[in-house]
């Protein structure tokens, strides 16, 4: 399935939706919108994951990418990871350092 | 799937979504279970994209991945074989549980990819075979979770 994402800014939040395969080749797209988002100072980045049915490290470097980019103090959400995706964010300590969450609930 | 069956794809990036699509197929037609299909399309996925990346010089144009896939016991194993330089993902350093444990502002990005790769299928090999890399992805069959 082709990869697809999106940005939309919310008051201070930067919303990105990724839809099908998040790969090496499409890893760039999602980079580029991150980078965009950080221009508008958010304070929070929330990723909207329901429909992403695949994740390489490549995604996983570009939330590397968001938390140097943006700081630590911006809060960075993963929501709606369905299982295989979950796990790789577990497997990599990820979960840690973003909030996982099936439905978006700010905190 | 009694004879092996492969492709042969040029080595890009464009080609991850070609190779995961086949050993999805592979998967299916095998019986191997949902977690395990997906853990031997990320691993191959990420195996993939360090060989395009630093296996072959910038100059080669000829570049090709090939991919193939038998059934051998209760197992599918599928062989990723590309003509660049030798690598042993192997011998890769890993992150360990305390680079695992780092905040994201803290963490090397390096050596996610194999990490992943290999904890994604029940057995990883790798030879050098003459001029070739062969990376070897197992995972069983007809078992659940």
């Amino acid at each position: 399935m082709a990869f697809e994402a999106a940005l939309e800014t919310v008051g201070d939040e930067a919303r990105i939706t990724l839809r099908g395969e998040l790969d090496a080749s499409s890893a760039p797209q999602f980079k580029e919108l991150v980078e965009k988002a950080a221009t508008g100072g958010p304070q929070r980045l929330v990723l909207f994951v329901k429909e992403l049915g695949f994740m390489a490290s490549a995604g996983l470097r570009v939330l590397i990418f968001a938390r140097q980019k943006m700081g630590s103090g911006v809060v960075i959400y993963v929501v709606g990871a369905q299982g295989p995706v979950r796990s790789t964010l577990e497997m990599s300590g990820f979960h840690r350092s973003v909030v996982l969450q099936d439905e978006y609930t700010p905190t | 799937m009694a004879e092996p069956s492969r492709i042969t794809v040029p080595a890009t990036l464009e080609s991850l979504g070609r190779l995961r699509a086949f050993a999805r197929e592979a998967a299916e037609c095998a019986g191997v279970d949902a977690r395990r299909a997906y853990g031997l399309q990320l691993a191959l996925d990420e195996i993939a994209t360090n060989v395009v990346s630093y296996g072959y010089r910038p100059s080669r144009t000829d570049a090709v991945l090939g991919l193939r896939a038998e059934v051998s016991g209760g197992s599918l194993v599928v062989t990723l074989e590309d003509w660049g330089q030798p690598f042993d993902p192997r011998t890769r350093k890993l992150p360990g549980e305390e680079e695992l444990s780092r905040p994201l502002e803290e963490r090397e990005p390096g050596g996610l990819g194999i990490l992943l790769a290999i904890q994604g299928v029940d057995r990883f090999d790798y030879r050098r075979v003459g001029d070739r890399n062969e990376t070897v992805f197992e995972v069983r069959i007809g078992e659940g979770r």
